[in-house]
């Protein structure tokens, strides 16, 4: 047994044992968990990964005449100033609000650009007060400029996440990065074994209070980040899923860009690569042994990104040990892994921590109260009215053709039944493609006579149990006016067009007061 | 070895490539083409005993041959050694070294283009 207060005498009579996680693990496997609680002092963890939930108070300081600031933008992108006059909050995620930028310089890339110290237009925009008469102000800032320029992340640092896949026969564009289809790819973030909240799991040495490494400088853990789950399964002591989260805080004015970085995720949005440290004390045997967690040992599901739903379904399990080899199996297919957090990265970090420790330049902490290992589960939004599936809409009923069909009849059969798009089917009832006014205008030009020579043979689908939105998203998505709704045996139940969707959009606005 | 060729407007419509391939004993691969009736480029791969030979036709028939060494660039200040981009390499040129930092190998890039958009930090440009 040792405390925090004799390992941190250590620290100052430089005699502490500092180990990373990567290397505490080996330290376990040759000379036992005893051994190793009675040698090693600290064992220091990093991750460098993309997370979202990142953020930073800002403080202008006051113009003359001052300005209650209400809309703010800092190189076009906007900070939250729904506070006291000129305070700001400048979220990772916020798009810039040029839409030719958007995402491609977002809250993320100011946070790097103050961190780097350089030069940042401010612009805000205000509606004037007796104490406050400014209503516009226009100026350069950059961080030695600002008061304060505090980080604060809401959530960081999950303690695991699902790897990614897709199955659908699309590329699709994540926040787990570019998921190829056919299940062409396998994304996952986690730093595996070196991961801060995978070495302590039942948050024994971490809470409110627990300084770290946080993007290069030193930080805080400042209580249970939002969607914390203590709820999850585990598998060897560490959930097999998102779980533990951290609430951070630190001082901008401290960090370096070698640690944190403004990214894009295309299609997606901008993000904040955050570099993050914990320092573990090696209490007692047990902690030793939870520090000794390996790759091999930490299991995490592959999910199915192809389904937008909030429970996604899980294609398989996997452990970083087999994630991290670059390719792993997938119903007997070899699929390429990419990590989206950079290894290289964390295990620097985990190593600078080392450093600082060892050159007596941090210091660990009791936390003033420990993260919650129980009784925190994430609950769902309940949205007012549950959401529609495709099968619960009224559609017209399918008027469906065959490939041996002659245009003519075809022409024909869209012009009585006025629709603009026909599904094409065999003789089962099976989907085998599409066809629309246009195709056959255009067979008829060309002296075409079988509907099988025009007919587009790859179709966009909606099944039946599908939420409507996620319709409407794909029909935006390709352009297109409609398609056909399919059971699980690709047989053909209705067409569901945009109309249909805007129909039903209006319904539900119009009830609620809202207007379109 | 990897070579762009630029086609004048002139010899659009000869058949020089085909006459390449049927006459050389080449390993001859097309990786990208962007040739109209006014001119255009091609990226190609050429390889084997007659690719010497192969290359001086090509010359002959008025084919400007530009040999290039990188298709692609990867930006090291930028890249962040995330890996994000390492599983979209269609030819495995990208991959995760010892010390787990992200190499792009430009013997095996075929300049897809597909890692330049996806990446985070868009660290690496394709070198036209
Ligand atoms: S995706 Fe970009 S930043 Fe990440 S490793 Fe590849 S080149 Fe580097
Ligand atoms: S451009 Fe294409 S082939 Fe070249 S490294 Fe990137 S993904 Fe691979």
């Amino acid at each position: 047994m040792k405390t925090v207060e004799e390992i941190n005498q250590k620290i100052k009579d430089g005699d502490v044992v500092v180990v990373t996680a990567a290397e505490m693990t080996q330290i376990v496997r040759e000379s036992g968990a005893e051994e190793a609680a009675r040698e090693v002092d600290v064992v220091t963890t990093g991750t460098f990964g993309a997370m979202c939930s990142s953020g930073a108070f800002l403080n202008f300081g006051h113009s003359d005449p001052p300005i209650k600031m209400a809309k703010t933008y800092l190189n076009g992108v906007e900070a939250y100033s729904g506070l006291a006059a000129v305070d700001a909050y400048i979220g990772a995620g916020q798009p810039n609000r040029n839409p030719d930028i958007g995402f491609n310089y977002g809250g993320a890339h100011v946070i790097e650009d103050l961190i780097r110290g350089k030069n940042i237009e401010l612009s805000a925009e205000s509606y004037g007060t007796d104490c406050y008469p400014l209503t516009e102000v226009k100026t350069e800032i950059n961080i030695e400029k600002l008061n304060q320029a505090v980080m604060i992340n809401p959530r960081n640092c999950y303690q695991n996440y699902a790897a990614a896949t897709n199955s659908t026969k699309e590329t699709l564009y994540t926040y787990m990065g570019t998921l190829l289809p056919n299940m062409g790819n396998v994304s996952y973030s986690s730093a595996g074994e070196l991961s801060p909240l995978l070495n302590d799991p039942y948050f024994e040495t971490i809470g409110l209070g627990t300084r770290i490494f946080l993007c290069g400088s030193q930080g805080y853990v400042i209580g249970e980040g939002t969607q914390h789950d203590t709820s999850v399964e585990r598998e060897n002591g560490v959930p097999v899923g998102g779980a533990g989260t951290l609430m951070l805080k630190g001082n901008m004015k401290k960090m370096s860009p070698d640690y944190v970085r403004g990214a894009t995720m295309p299609k997606y949005g901008s993000t904040l690569f955050v570099g993050l440290g914990i320092p573990i004390p090696i209490l007692n045997e047990d902690m030793a042994k939870r520090t000794a967690i390996s790759n091999e040992k930490i299991v995490c599901h592959i999910v199915d990104y192809g389904v937008a739903r909030r429970n996604r379904p899980k294609i398989m399990k996997t452990n970083y040990k087999e994630l991290r080899t670059g390719t792993i199996e997938i119903n007997g297919v070899e699929v390429p892994t990419s990590p989206l957090s950079s290894y290289k990265k964390a295990a620097e970090i985990a190593g600078e921590l080392k450093n600082w420790i060892n050159k007596g330049e941090f210091y660990l902490t009791n936390p003033v109260k420990k993260l919650a290992s129980k009784g925190f589960e994430v609950k769902p939004l309940e949205t007012r009215k549950p959401s529609v599936l495709v099968k619960d809409i009224k559609v017209k009923p399918v008027i469906t053709v065959h490939p041996t069909d002659e245009i003519n009849a075809v022409a024909k059969k869209l012009v009585d039944n006025s629709v603009n798009h026909v599904p094409v089917v065999n003789s089962t009832g099976k989907l085998q493609g599409i066809v629309t006014s246009w195709d056959i205008a255009n067979a008829v030009a060309k002296g075409k006579e079988r509907l099988g020579e025009v007919m587009t043979r790859k179709v966009v689908v909606a099944h039946e149990d599908e939420p409507v939105d996620v319709v409407a998203r794909r029909i935006n998505k390709y352009e297109i006016s409609g398609l056909p709704i399919v059971d699980n045996k690709n047989n053909v139940k209705g067409m569901i067009t945009a109309e249909d969707i805007s129909r039903l959009i209006y319904a539900k606005k119009g009830k609620n007061g809202g207007s379109l | 070895m990897k070579a762009w060729l630029n086609f004048s407007p002139s010899i659009v419509n000869k058949r020089v490539i085909a006459d390449l391939i049927k006459n050389y004993n080449i390993n001859f691969n097309i990786l990208k083409a962007n040739i109209t009736p006014k001119g255009g480029k091609m990226l190609i791969e050429i390889n084997g005993k007659e690719a010497e030979e192969g290359i001086k036709f090509l010359e002959e028939a008025g084919i400007e041959l530009q040999p290039i060494t990188r298709v692609v660039k990867k930006d090291e200040d930028k890249c962040i050694d995330c890996g994000a981009c390492v599983s979209l390499c269609p030819v495995t040129a990208i991959k995760i070294e010892e010390d787990w930092g992200v190499e792009v190998d430009d013997e095996l890039c075929i300049g897809c283009g597909f890692c330049t958009y996806s990446c985070p930090m868009k660290a690496i440009k394709i070198i036209e």
